[in-house]
């Protein structure tokens, strides 16, 4: 397995830069790269795997360069989003395939096969032709022809967008306990906020060919630095407020800040917490599966606060007019 | 990279150089200089009456043959595209029929047809005038070409998603307004392309309009063949075929540019599913015209062939197979140089090693357009598929000019060598058309898997793109055996094939031997075109 690190990554074409400055996954670990249609997510992707050459910086695969390595020299596996499997051949010759380039003798090519079919939990159907496949099955056989070659880094390009909501959310549960019984260090690309949230180790949230921000799953969801990190992993509330001796206040809601002056606090709509008072404003609301969803205001501005029903001081029944808040983990965002 | 690229395409080049470029430029030398650069042959050709007169009719009867095509495929590719009927697989396969039929068999059908002792003469007891008239000529190039107008239209007419007519229906539009301003728009890239395809075909037409137009309907290509053939006059054969050439490349641009916009549409991925039909279906009017058109299409095909088969059994009057044992018996043939089973075999050797020298120029250049992007990438590819808009008389025009004084003059390879210039285009086509099918990712997903390069093509691609290989192939090896022009001009005595051997029976008035001949090649065109049912891949 190895660390792979980008560094002054450069990449450019009509009308579109791709610039990642600093970017390491550390050996074993899952990192996702997350961000809208268009961010880079997927050339990157596609530049650590040496199907494209960036026009600057450096790859690094373990403290080596791999930047004139071609892909097939990389000992890379990777799932594309349509699986690209070889019509022509069954799901034994499909996950076989890397064996045979690698030229292992034909007992060990028929081990390793079937290890990596039970893995997958595909065994019993190594006769068959991608055709006659699911959807899902078509994934699994895909991912075992990438694991097969015991690649050093496992590379998903939207691995799962193609299926239904159900499998998704089957499949990356497997992928996750895979990746974590082989150790492999995996890079995993998505456009699906929550997949990644189920998925990574770490995600690195991209917009318009830069990485904004990478972290922790939850230290992204709670405390993001950047305004397009925070709308992208969830619903945000995003108050403008100018703080005086290191608060900032709403109506009697206040923050402590590290700064004075002009300041933008964020907060999750379930970091808002509710009692009976004065203070916000209830505009509207709307009730969501064993939650209800509540929009507030304060001094006209908006926010939106998101609770359990059963932790609500009052009843789905009678909603009163006003109500006091109190906001328990907040962060300041950058300028 | 760009050192592999020349490396891979050195042996195509080469050939392509030696043996397209230089007899081309070797001709337009012949055409255009006489110590110094003239205009004298081409203006002597441009003014004479009969040149004159050959050049106008050969475009005339191209946009003619061109019309009548459509008219008879245009309801064909509505009918296929639009419904499912008992027999539509019949028709359908029929429909591949002319593709690998050589034209001299046909142009026999067609005499034994329409000829003054012709089959339907005598069954309506008056000769119709069709043969030996641009009406023969039209005809056959009908026959020929229709197939290609209900494959590619039906093609693109499957693929327009019915939500647009649906969506023009409930704006209102019906009918024929409908089908005016809507489908056909919709449907031109197909309609063009197919009718330039038509078009470039008919005008570089030779055995038809030499063999069932004689003297007075003859195209550039017989003025060419009898001027250099016939009277020994390369100057005007030269400057004919500088012509003809100017022509066809301007023809054959305006079909690729038109061949792109109808590729562009026919990606699209929706299907519509022809409306299946019922018992009752077959008693509505639009049952008896599907039944009406597919009994036309039916004899339209057959009939040709049916004739000489026919002819091939008759003899003095009564049912015998004595022209097949005079075919075969070494006395009967004092017009060429070989036994039947000498010609039988010079045409399967020719076809063999066309396949096998089409696939050497071929596959490097399918490889190369396919995988890499170099500077001229379209230059190479028009380059490329120029000879397509040669004829095999100017080619074979330029041979003799160039190859006369080497060894390789009358050999069996020159022969192999112009044939394979003449098909590697339609193979070229065909292997390129199945590759750009193929996702790009199966060839990434090999080379991650540890794959280099070539071998990504040959275990992943190749197999994938086999269909279009095969159906290269089988094209290649039916346009060997059909050829006349090139191979009458090229080939001596001893390679005669079996279809230049079929030329001399006719020129003969042997129509019995050219008929029994033309059922063995019959048979051995057959097996091509089940080759290429088998395969059931789309001819174009």
């Amino acid at each position: 397995m190895v660390r792979v690190e980008l560094r002054g990554i450069l990449k450019k074409w009509e009308g579109f830069k791709l610039g990642i400055s600093d970017l390491v996954v550390e050996d074993g670990e899952f990192l996702t790269l997350l961000g809208p249609s268009g961010c880079g997510k997927t050339t990157t992707l596609r530049m650590i795997a040496g199907f494209e050459t960036p026009n600057g910086g450096e790859i690094i695969f373990d403290g080596k360069p791999v930047n004139d390595l071609p892909p097939y020299e990389r000992n890379i596996g990777i799932v594309f989003q349509d699986y690209a499997l070889f019509p022509h051949m069954t799901v034994f010759k499909n996950v076989a395939f890397g064996l045979e380039m690698k030229r292992l003798p034909k007992l060990e090519i028929d081990r390793k096969v079937k290890w990596a079919l039970e893995i997958v939990g595909l065994a019993g159907l190594e006769k068959r032709y991608p055709e006659q496949l699911s959807g899902g099955q078509q994934q699994r056989v895909a991912l075992a022809r990438a694991l097969v070659v015991e690649p050093e880094v496992l590379l998903l390009d939207e691995p799962l967008s193609n299926l239904d909501a159900k499998i998704r959310e089957r499949l990356r549960g497997e992928i996750k306990r895979i990746q974590r019984e082989l150790g492999i260090t995996t890079i995993y690309v998505t456009h699906d906020q929550e997949e990644a949230m189920a998925v990574s180790d770490r995600i690195a949230v991209m917009n318009v060919g830069k990485v904004e921000q990478v972290g922790k799953p939850l230290e992204l969801y709670y405390k993001p630095r950047t305004e397009f990190v925070a709308r992208f992993l969830g619903i945000s509330n995003i108050l403008e407020l100018r703080a005086v001796g290191g608060r900032a206040c709403l109506g009697g809601l206040c923050f402590k800040t590290p700064r004075d002056g002009r300041i933008r606090i964020f907060f999750r709509p379930e970091s808002v917490y509710i009692k009976s008072g004065k203070t916000a404003e209830v505009v509207d609301y709307e009730l969501l599966p064993g939650r209800i969803r509540l929009k507030l205001e304060i001094d006209g501005k908006s926010l939106i606060a998101e609770r359990f029903l059963n932790e609500l001081p009052f009843s789905v029944e009678e909603i009163p007019e006003h109500v006091d808040i109190k906001v328990r983990n907040f962060s300041v965002l950058g300028k | 990279m760009r050192s592999k690229v020349g490396l891979l395409l050195l042996i195509p080049l080469t050939f392509l150089i030696i043996f397209f470029y230089v007899p081309l430029i070797s001709i337009i030398k012949t055409g255009l200089w006489n110590g110094g650069f003239t205009l004298k042959y081409l203006s002597s050709v441009l003014q004479n009456d009969y040149h004159r007169r050959v050049i106008l009719f050969t475009v005339e009867q191209a946009i003619a043959s061109t019309l009548l095509t459509l008219a008879f495929g245009l309801p064909g590719a509505y009918i296929f595209a639009r419904y499912d009927f008992p027999g539509k697989g019949i028709i359908k396969s029929l429909l591949t029929v002319p593709f690998v039929m050589p034209s001299v068999m046909v142009a026999l059908g067609y005499i034994l047809l329409f000829g003054k002792d012709g089959i339907i003469t005598g069954l309506l007891g008056h000769d119709l005038g069709i043969l030996y008239s641009w009406k023969g000529i039209l005809l056959a190039h009908a026959f020929y070409n229709f197939p290609i107008v209900i494959r590619m239209v039906s093609s693109l007419w499957q693929r327009i998603n019915p939500h647009y007519e649906e969506a023009a229906m409930a704006l209102g539009a019906k009918g024929w307004r409908l089908f005016w301003r809507v489908t056909l728009p919709m449907l031109s890239p197909a309609i063009f392309a197919s009718a330039m395809l038509t078009f470039v075909f008919c005008f570089l037409s030779f055995s038809i309009p030499l063999i069932i137009g004689g003297y007075q309907y003859a195209t550039i290509e017989v003025d060419i063949f009898t001027s250099v053939m016939t009277l020994l006059d390369f100057r005007t054969g030269a400057a004919l075929a500088i012509i003809q050439i100017t022509l066809s490349v301007a023809f054959m641009y305006l079909y690729l540019r038109s061949l792109d916009a109808y590729a562009k549409r026919e990606e699209q991925r929706v299907f519509r599913k022809p409306l299946p039909f019922t018992r009752w279906d077959w008693l509505s009017l639009k049952g008896l015209a599907i039944a009406f058109y597919s009994f036309l299409v039916f004899i339209f095909i057959v009939s040709p062939l049916l004739a000489v088969l026919y002819d091939s059994l008759r003899f003095n009057g009564h049912w015998s197979l004595e022209w097949y044992s005079r075919i075969f018996s070494a006395k009967y043939n004092p017009m060429f140089g070989v036994t039947t089973l000498g010609a039988i075999r010079n045409s399967l050797a020719f076809g063999f090693t066309t396949i096998f020298l089409s696939l050497i120029v071929t596959l490097p250049i399918a490889y190369a357009l396919h995988r890499w992007r170099f500077t001229g990438k379209r230059l190479f590819d028009v380059l490329a598929m120029l000879p397509l808009a040669s004829s095999p008389i100017t080619l074979g025009l330029g041979y003799i000019k160039v190859f006369h004084t080497t060894p390789l003059y009358y050999t069996f390879w020159i022969v192999a060598v112009a044939h394979t210039v003449i098909a590697y285009p339609f193979m070229l086509r065909a292997v390129s058309t199945s590759l750009k099918k193929i996702r790009p990712n199966l060839f990434e997903a090999a080379l991650s898997l540890g794959a280099r390069e070539w071998k990504a093509f040959i275990k992943v691609e190749l197999p994938l793109a086999l269909g279009g290989l095969i159906v290269g192939s089988v094209f290649a090896f039916a346009i060997s055996i059909a050829e006349l022009g090139a191979t009458y001009m090229l080939a001596k005595p001893e390679y005669t094939t079996m279809t230049v051997a079929i030329y001399k029976f006719l020129g003969a008035r042997q129509f019995g031997g050219a008929s029994a001949l033309s059922v063995l090649l019959m048979v051995v065109s057959t097996l091509g075109f089940l080759a290429i049912e088998r395969i059931g891949e789309e001819v174009w």
